[in-house]
């Protein structure tokens, strides 16, 4: 009500002038989540990438000596149970699980998109089995999925992109087809059909534009989506593969001794899925909010 | 009389972010009697559903309010908030613009009606039913104990508002505030309903407010009238000696915008309203007013209290009511030579709509009802003319329109400049498409929200294969001007633009592609009546210099008499009337095209020009049918 209210009000005129400072903190208060999720993302992202560039110790190097060791100054985070630094092996697992999520994030979205638009802009038949086989994919069990093929052959990281990006679409396809369905008909894309407008000229310039927020918004939930499935391979030995980590990796072997209690085997990789997923979802739910603002 | 409402002085004062309030209504006193009706009258950004809100204090927290509303001796101002909710619904009934998002589609009608009843009264279940089904009756919904359980999808529009009426009704309130109950509605349905409101007004002795845009609407049914503009009060007073003679500049030409039956000209008001920030210190309307002298500018004007209205405006006595309306009157554009070649040609036009079955057994078996929305449509459109389609929201008048723009699949031939579409091989219909444009109802809804003006209008001049963007670039310049708008406007987003701007801005892009033809589908209906004066007056002028025809689609048959050479009338799908707008007008042969023209605003005798008085010779048999 009172959004409608202030725009009532400022319409004819057009935008309020006000200062810098102001302008600047007012973006802030409107943006908490926006911006919490972003640092944190910037702070995930430089520790991962630009993280063996700082702290050049080897992730592979085995300390025979110190083997389970808990923070000292040698080794902030610790050591494994063969005596490899753990904070090296937290920035080379953070590394490993990005490359193969975020790429698998891009794959994901492109296929759920061609799809998507493909199913609504056909004619219906078209549509109606474009959709059906989707329903048949959804009903496979995502994780089972990957399980399976990544037992059957031992996945490098191009084949865990594919693995997870082939399996991962079908929600997005959905949701694509749904929101393209909605605007199909709407005045403007009838207006552009007049002047000659082609189906992909519509989905192309119109429909993917209109649809942008909702399209940004799941490119971040889906990264968070990887980030986790990811993990989740890796946790029970089916992703990334020795000697080379993964964050889901690092908790498993953690998990494996908590007999002994290795808590800073565990809590670092814990922790860093959850703060991704996490940093994924705040500026998803950020940019919703932005977007649900502006429509 | 007693006085059921009264606002003394009320002011509101709203807060945006952290800057300073901005005043957007200032110091409005009006009354509302006991079984009569006010109508706050004002065009968008005017104040008037502030006011609204503020008599049932639905304002956000943020507003500054002063000034009192008292309702029926009553302080509203002094009451707690849980004294106001028994007050909303109970005291004062509510009847918003959009009934179809004013109720709830989850739940059954007389559910909703007997929750009303049932909060503020205690009563029973069964009483609570009771009362639905008697208010249902009461406000002329037929069947009313069949309809109880109905869904609100289940009622047409005039109906939906008809249920909102008996839901406020349910605690006999003393008051009714309706906030543009009838905008959206078919004029005819919009009628009924300010029928109903009057004849329920006086059997309860329950005081209306009244707010609209449209003028028209509410002469012969206010017994005051109050004016707003900008947020301020400029004419108040006995609706009788209003509309006998408006005295403000403004509420003259507010009533002079409103198309009606016989008019030459259509008066408008230059410029836009001024924004809230920066309002003119003096007479807010001064800007945009043909009398303006410079002391207008520096002071507000006293209200004159000496004739049978009252209204803010230091010039008013001297004015003669005749050069008033000349002045706000603009001049027609000179006329191309008339070239009445064919320019389209209908024949025996149907459409089918497919619906799905509406058994559960025919679903499942994928069985559809066909559901015929034309039959047998043919008439034929001249170079330069414009063909009015008439009829009311489901007489298929849409439907021809999209028909004729080849957007959906028809049986019949449409033929442009004679060849028919279905004859044409594929690569040639796509060009000849484009030959003809559309011009939609909501233009905010036929523009993409995210792309930037100069690329909507660029659009067409790209897709029809202009590679150059400096030609597209200065072709968007070029058609801007046409329409009356600056180049500024390249930048903006639609969201950005009032409602005229961004219908000119759809007409521009219509006009791109050079076509011959555009169909005018509802062009004006969701525009405030100043602005469609304005737009209509344009979109004449543009027919007359470039010989463009027109379909112009409206259930107005006042907007279209304004408009057309020729004006068709359907009903459920037929055309029931065919003929030259001045025949169809004064010697309508069909029941139906009496209604509507009964329905429609009327010239006014009394105003300058002398011209014919169409009541005249209306059939005084005109009966409303049920909505």
């Amino acid at each position: 009500m009172s959004n409608s209210l202030a725009t009532a009000i400022t319409a004819p005129g057009g935008a309020l002038r006000r200062s810098a400072a102001e302008r600047a903190a007012m973006w802030l208060g409107d943006r908490g989540t926006l911006v919490t999720g972003l640092v944190l993302a910037v702070l995930i992202l430089g520790f991962s990438l630009l993280g063996p560039y700082l702290y050049t110790a080897s992730p592979y190097a085995i300390h025979g000596h110190h083997a389970l060791q808990g923070p000292s100054a040698t080794f902030p985070l610790g050591t494994d149970q063969i005596g490899r630094n753990e904070l090296a092996r937290l920035i080379a697992g953070g590394y490993a699980t990005l490359i193969v999520s975020i790429p698998a994030a891009i794959l994901t979205f492109g296929l759920g998109i061609v799809y998507g638009l493909a199913a609504a802009l056909s004619p219906s038949w078209i549509d109606k089995v474009l959709m059906r086989v989707l329903d048949a994919i959804l009903a496979l069990p995502g994780l089972v999925v990957l399980i399976f093929f990544s037992a059957l052959f031992q996945p490098g990281n191009f084949e865990l992109i594919l693995l997870l990006g082939l399996t991962s679409w079908p929600g997005l396809a959905r949701i694509v087809r749904n929101e393209a369905i909605a605007q199909r008909n709407r005045d403007f894309i009838l207006a552009t059909r007049q002047f000659g407008g082609g189906t992909w000229y519509v989905a192309r310039v119109h429909i993917l534009r209109v649809m942008a927020p909702i399209l940004v918004v799941n490119a971040t939930f889906l990264v968070g989506d990887m980030v986790l499935a990811l993990s989740g391979l890796s946790f029970l030995g089916l992703g990334v593969q020795p000697p080379y980590t993964s964050w889901g990796g690092l908790l498993q072997t953690g998990l494996n001794l908590i007999a002994l209690d290795p808590w800073w085997m565990i809590l670092p990789a814990g922790l860093m899925i959850f703060l991704s997923i996490m940093a994924a979802n705040l500026i998803g739910q950020g940019l919703l909010a932005r977007f649900g603002a502006a429509r | 009389m007693s006085t059921v409402l009264s606002l003394e002085h009320l002011s509101v004062a709203l807060k945006r972010g952290r800057g300073r309030p901005i005043s957007v209504l200032d110091d409005i006193s009006l009354t509302v009697n006991a079984g009569e009706m006010t109508a706050l009258v004002g065009e968008s950004g005017s104040g008037k559903t502030i006011a609204s809100l503020g008599v049932i204090r639905l304002l956000p927290r943020s507003a500054e309010i002063t000034g009192k509303v008292m309702l029926a001796g009553t302080d509203l101002a002094a009451l707690t908030e849980s004294q106001m909710r028994k007050v909303r619904g109970r005291d004062i009934g509510m009847v918003f613009q959009n009934p179809l998002s004013a109720l709830n589609p989850t739940t059954r009608v007389g559910n909703q009606i007997a929750e009303v009843y049932r909060l503020h009264t205690g009563e029973s279940d069964r009483a609570a039913r009771a009362r639905a089904r008697e208010l249902l009756g009461e406000v002329g919904i037929p069947d009313p104990a069949e309809r109880l359980d109905d869904y609100p999808h289940q009622f047409s529009g005039g109906m939906r508002q008809r249920v909102m009426i008996a839901m406020a009704l349910a605690c006999s309130p003393k008051l009714l505030i309706a906030d543009e109950p009838t905008t959206g509605l078919d004029l005819l349905v919009a009628r009924q309903i300010l029928t109903l409101l009057s004849r329920l007004r006086r059997e309860h002795s329950m005081g209306v407010l009244f707010i609209t845009h449209d003028l028209s609407i509410v002469e012969e049914h206010a017994d005051q009238v109050h004016v707003l503009y900008a947020g301020k009060s400029v004419e108040w007073g006995g609706a009788r000696s209003f509309f006998a003679q408006p005295r403000h500049p403004y509420s003259q030409a507010l009533l002079g915008a409103v198309p009606r039956l016989g008019q030459a000209r259509l008066a408008s008001i230059p410029g836009n309203l001024p924004d809230p920030e920066s309002r003119p210190p003096g007479c807010r309307f001064a800007p945009r007013c043909a009398f303006r002298e410079p002391a207008c500018e520096t002071a507000y004007p006293a209200p004159d209290t000496t004739g049978g209205t009252i209204f803010a405006c230091r010039r008013a006595r001297e004015i003669n009511p005749a050069a008033l309306l000349d002045a706000v009157t603009p001049e027609a554009a000179p006329a191309a030579p008339v070239n009445r070649a064919t320019a389209l040609e209908v024949t025996a036009l149907g459409v089918d709509y497919e619906r799905t079955a509406t058994s559960f057994i025919q679903g499942v078996l994928g069985r559809k009802d066909k559901m015929r929305a034309l039959e047998d449509i043919s008439f034929t459109l001249g170079q330069g003319e414009c063909l009015g389609i008439v009829g009311q929201s489901g007489s298929g008048k849409s439907t021809l329109g999209r028909a004729v723009l080849q957007m959906i699949p028809y049986q019949g031939h449409v033929i442009l400049n004679g060849e028919a579409f279905d004859a044409m091989p594929r690569a040639q219909r796509k060009p000849a498409r484009r030959r003809i444009q559309v011009v939609f109802q909501d233009p905010k809804e036929s523009m993409n929200p995210r792309m930037r003006i100069g690329d909507i209008i660029a659009e067409p001049l790209k897709l029809a294969g202009i590679r150059s963007k400096r030609a597209r670039v200065d072709q968007t310049v070029a058609l801007l001007d046409r329409v009356g708008l600056s180049d500024r406007m390249i930048n903006l987003f639609p969201g950005s633009v009032s409602g005229g701007q961004a219908q000119r801005i759809a007409i521009a892009r219509a006009l791109a592609t050079n076509p011959g033809i555009i169909v005018l589908d509802e062009p004006t209906s969701s525009l405030d009546v100043s602005t469609q004066a304005l737009l209509l007056n344009l979109l004449k002028d543009l027919a007359r210099q470039d010989g463009l025809s027109y379909i112009l689609i409206s259930h107005d048959i006042a907007a279209v008499s304004y408009m057309a050479d020729r004006i068709a009338v359907l009903n459920g799908g037929r055309m029931v009337e065919f003929g030259a707008a001045q025949e169809v007008l004064t010697s309508p042969r069909n029941a139906y095209t009496r209604e509507l023209i009964a329905a429609s605003p009327h010239f006014r005798t009394n105003q300058p020009g002398g011209a014919l008085d169409i009541m005249e010779f209306l059939p005084s048999t005109a009966q409303p049918s049920a909505v």
